[in-house]
């Protein structure tokens, strides 16, 4: 039942909503509970083909070779896909937003970095048809040493789990092998303080286990371009994605989701797509690939695990002082959306407690596990959990009520926060007081008195403090990125963002990437000299004889007759190249 | 190869389709074989499947009870005179697994499921197999099941508790309901003049199949069920025991926390 207290905040709040605080029917409850819902596997396409990947069997590997003529031959096989078939075959996932380097291939062709990755996929007639060829499929495999703790892939001599970031974190600002929150000196509260109390606190990898497993279907329409149904939560992010990935102009694709059969953050991946989508191209029918319940999870990617130690200083009276925080997110073997998880926990730190000194360090590290990506409130939910537990373990150590404790250091309206933005609509006072009554679990009177909106901004807890201790620690080397400066090295000058020097792509692309159904490159991906991806004339798909599509000018022929906005816009930036930190993701840069 | 399905009216002609074929498997509610076929297995592409309702039968004979290979977990909870296995049947999988598992699949489950067969074992089950003329103990079926899993098995038979209290079963989980096993206990324990007499322990996910613990049985054997006479059993608990390590749980946890959970289960604690 839910019990509205509307004695708190009175005042704050207008009552005369239409929506906020009523009871709503949410708008697609009749079509879900009388069966009348249309999920993407609800669409049916004469002569759908299914799609299968084959998947390493080991952490960490080197593919010496891959033998697919006896899977091309066996019944009901249309084509098998390798790396060298995807036109644009690495990405990262929040490239859209201008921030991380490409580090991951749809379908691996050089190494595989996690127990799982795809490394073949078989397009068939059935998806017993698919398994049957998948198991004829050899690879000669070279299994390599792996690391599966964040910690060990931080040692120096640690295997490199993603050769994008050989020092195994993810590069922050182009500057630093981690996230920074520096707010006053956490060395002096320690100092000063009555007592010093520590704890490690971990957190495993949860999947979100939709009961819709992760998939696409893709087919071609009449007009050259392709359809496809997806459960994906995030449409134009995964119609993004998919037109990088397979080099063609996003206005090719026509995406319809709409119902999500149970996401959680699981969906945003946006793998199935893009790979039905060229089993479409590569046959000319509709394919579909679809996650079965193992896969789901096993290589859907779940929240990531995450390892936190925390340091409190606290005072004679039970005030924090100084909180000191180090946080390793396992982004699994690739980023998703691991590293901008890290910028909400920072953006989060040092929970809703006013303390004058915080420093924090948040590294993303990668290892040889299933690649972590978005789940509710990822970047908060693991670092909530260690701030709490830590919150409980100081109570004890001091002697104090833990609910009387979290009041009084408790956050306030007015009050300064460690990101530097003054704090309000504080309600943590009022949900301890709420927790005391309906726990049963008595506090003093003078904290039942107290409110959010009261005491707040005064003094120090309003503003920054006057002097706040930074330090270049974990700087990266920028012109060979990744590399982590070792103890002794000698100091590089501070670079500033726009000195840094342009840095190559990394080689991952031997083979030149082909395109298909005459789609010319997007401007906005396309590729520029010098960064591994060839410009010269390629490989034509040609239609197969049962489906033929209409015939698809190429984007310049159309553009001689009909300008499109394609050929006519200004060129846009590169967005294959390094892509450097935008303030836009999560507002926390300042300059 | 595509997947064939074949369908026989009798036991003995789907039997001897099943001995016949190396890459047939039987299909008794599907929730072992279709997982796999899902899954794209090569190891079979052919099921058999069988009509014949003997196999969902079933027969209380004095104090032993046959129950049909066919017979679903829902259908043994629809049965009256399986109340004492009710415990049981309600805690393999969920609502949807129920209605289709059957305690002939039961047995061929692989570690850490197959927890009623725990039950059966503790209840002194016996196996029949299509063409195999006398039953089998399952504690000896259980040791050449991974084996010779050609067989079909069409019913078990077990001990009716005399007294409801004397049958306990316990099945550790993480998740409530339809968590998988950490371990699982079963226990028949006749008691005459408030001594244990002729004790059946058995445990779940605990080796490679259900097995039966029989050093924990002679330990309890003439003693009372209290806190000093359950002692000896308790340190028998793990005896010459190498529990698996899984997702779940790893070895040393199961050997740890297997003498706290026998305890509750002879003292009758077990939540």
């Amino acid at each position: 039942m839910i019990e509205f207290r509307k004695d708190l905040f009175r005042d704050e709040r207008d009552d005369n909503l239409n929506e906020i605080g009523k009871p709503t029917q949410r708008q697609d409850m009749v079509g879900h509970v009388t069966g009348r819902s249309p999920f993407y596997d609800d669409h049916a396409f004469e002569g759908l083909l299914h799609l299968r990947c084959l998947r390493s069997p080991h952490h960490h590997a080197r593919l010496r070779s891959i033998e697919v003529r006896d899977a091309e031959r066996s019944p009901g096989v249309h084509r098998v896909i390798l790396a060298k078939d995807v036109p644009h075959n690495l990405n990262t996932l929040l490239s859209l937003m201008g921030f991380g380097l490409d580090d991951e291939p749809l379908i691996s062709g050089g190494k595989v970095s996690y127990k799982g990755e795809p490394v073949a996929a078989v397009v068939a007639e059935s998806e017993r048809a698919a398994y049957d060829a998948i198991a004829k499929i050899r690879v000669s495999w070279e299994v390599l040493p792996h690391v599966l703790d964040v910690e060990d892939a931080l040692k120096p001599g640690a295997v490199t789990v993603n050769d994008t970031y050989p020092g195994n974190t993810f590069t922050y600002h182009d500057k630093y092998d981690h996230q920074k929150l520096r707010f006053g000196d956490v060395e002096a509260a320690f100092r000063q303080a009555d007592r010093v109390i520590e704890g490690r606190y971990q957190m495993s990898p949860i999947e979100q286990a939709p009961t819709e497993t992760c998939g696409a279907i893709a087919a071609q329409e009449n007009n050259g371009r392709f359809v496809c149904y997806t459960s994906t939560q995030a449409l134009f992010f995964s119609l993004g994605t998919a037109a990088k990935l397979l080099n063609v102009p996003s206005n090719r694709l026509h995406f319809i989701g709409g119902t999500v059969g149970g996401g959680f953050g699981g969906k945003v991946d946006s793998l199935h797509e893009p790979m039905a989508i060229l089993g479409c191209m590569l046959t000319g029918r509709p394919v579909k690939y679809m996650f079965d319940r193992a896969e789901e999870m096993q290589v859907g990617a779940p929240r990531g695990a995450e390892r936190w130690y925390l340091k409190d200083a606290v005072g004679r009276d039970g005030r924090i002082l100084g909180r000191q925080l180090t946080g390793y997110f396992d982004a699994g073997a690739y980023t998703r959306l691991s590293s901008y998880a890290i910028h909400k926990s920072t953006g989060h730190l040092p929970g809703p407690y006013t303390i004058p000194n915080v420093k924090s360090d948040v590294y993303c590290v990668f290892t040889n596990r299933t690649p972590s990506t978005a789940m509710r409130g990822f970047g908060i939910t693991g670092v909530d959990f260690a701030i709490e537990s830590h919150m409980d373990v100081v109570a004890h150590e001091i002697g104090m009520n833990p609910i009387e404790f979290r009041i009084l250091n408790a956050y306030r309206d007015g009050d300064m926060k460690a990101h530097r933005r003054v704090a309000k609509n504080t309600a943590l006072i009022e949900c301890c007081q709420v927790v005391s009554e309906k726990a049963n679990w008595p506090i003093r009177d003078d904290f039942r008195r107290m409110a959010s909106s009261e005491g707040g901004g005064v003094g120090e807890a309003g503003r920054v403090p006057n002097y706040t201790a930074t330090d270049q620690n974990g700087l990266v080397d920028t012109r060979n990125r990744g590399i982590k400066r070792r103890p002794g090295d000698p100091e590089r000058p501070f670079s500033m963002p726009g000195t840094i020097p342009p840095r190559a792509e990394p080689a991952r692309q031997p083979t030149p990437a082909p395109t298909y159904a005459g789609g010319g490159p997007l401007p906005g991906f396309a590729p520029t000299p010098g960064t591994g991806v060839r410009s010269e004339p390629r490989p034509s798909y040609a239609p197969s004889t049962t489906y033929s599509p209409q015939p698809v000018a190429p984007a310049a022929s159309v553009a001689s007759t009909q300008p499109t906005p394609a050929s006519s816009a200004p060129p846009t930036p590169n967005r294959t190249g390094p892509n450097r930190f935008s303030s836009s993701v999560s507002g926390l840069r300042r300059r | 190869m595509p997947v064939s399905v074949k369908t026989y009216a009798g036991v003995e002609e789907a039997a001897r389709a099943l001995s016949a074929s190396r890459s047939a498997r039987f299909f008794g509610g599907g929730t072992l074989v279709m997982r796999a076929l899902n899954e794209g297995t090569q190891a079979f592409d052919t099921v058999i499947r069988v009509t014949d309702p003997a196999l969902r039968q079933v027969k209380p004979e004095g104090d032993r009870l046959t129950i049909g290979a066919g017979v679903t977990m829902a259908a043994v909870l629809a049965n009256r005179d399986l109340a004492f296995l009710h415990p049981v049947a309600r805690s393999i999988g969920g609502p949807a697994v129920r209605t289709m598992a059957t305690i002939g699949g039961n047995l061929f489950a692989a570690c850490p499921y197959g927890d009623f067969t725990v039950a059966l074992l503790a209840l002194d089950g016996a196996v029949t197999i299509a063409g195999g003329g006398r039953a089998l103990n399952l504690d000896d079926f259980l040791k050449v099941r991974d084996r010779e899993p050609r067989v079909i098995v069409t019913s078990v038979t077990i001990t009716r508790p005399r007294d409801a209290q004397a049958f306990r079963f316990h099945k550790v989980s993480r998740i409530k309901p339809k968590g998988i096993s950490v371990l699982s206990i079963a226990a028949h324990l006749p008691q005459s003049g408030g001594r244990v007499n002729n004790a059946r322990v058995a445990y779940g996910a605990m080796g490679p199949t259900p097995l039966r613990v029989t050093g924990v049985e002679r330990a309890l054997e003439g003693r009372s069920l209290d806190a000093s006479g359950i002692a000896p059993a308790l340190a028998a608990a793990t005896e010459r025991l190498d529990p698996p390590t899984d997702a779940l749980a790893s070895s040393w946890y199961r050997r740890e926390v297997a003498p706290v959970h026998l305890r509750r289960l002879l003292l009758n604690q077990a939540g």
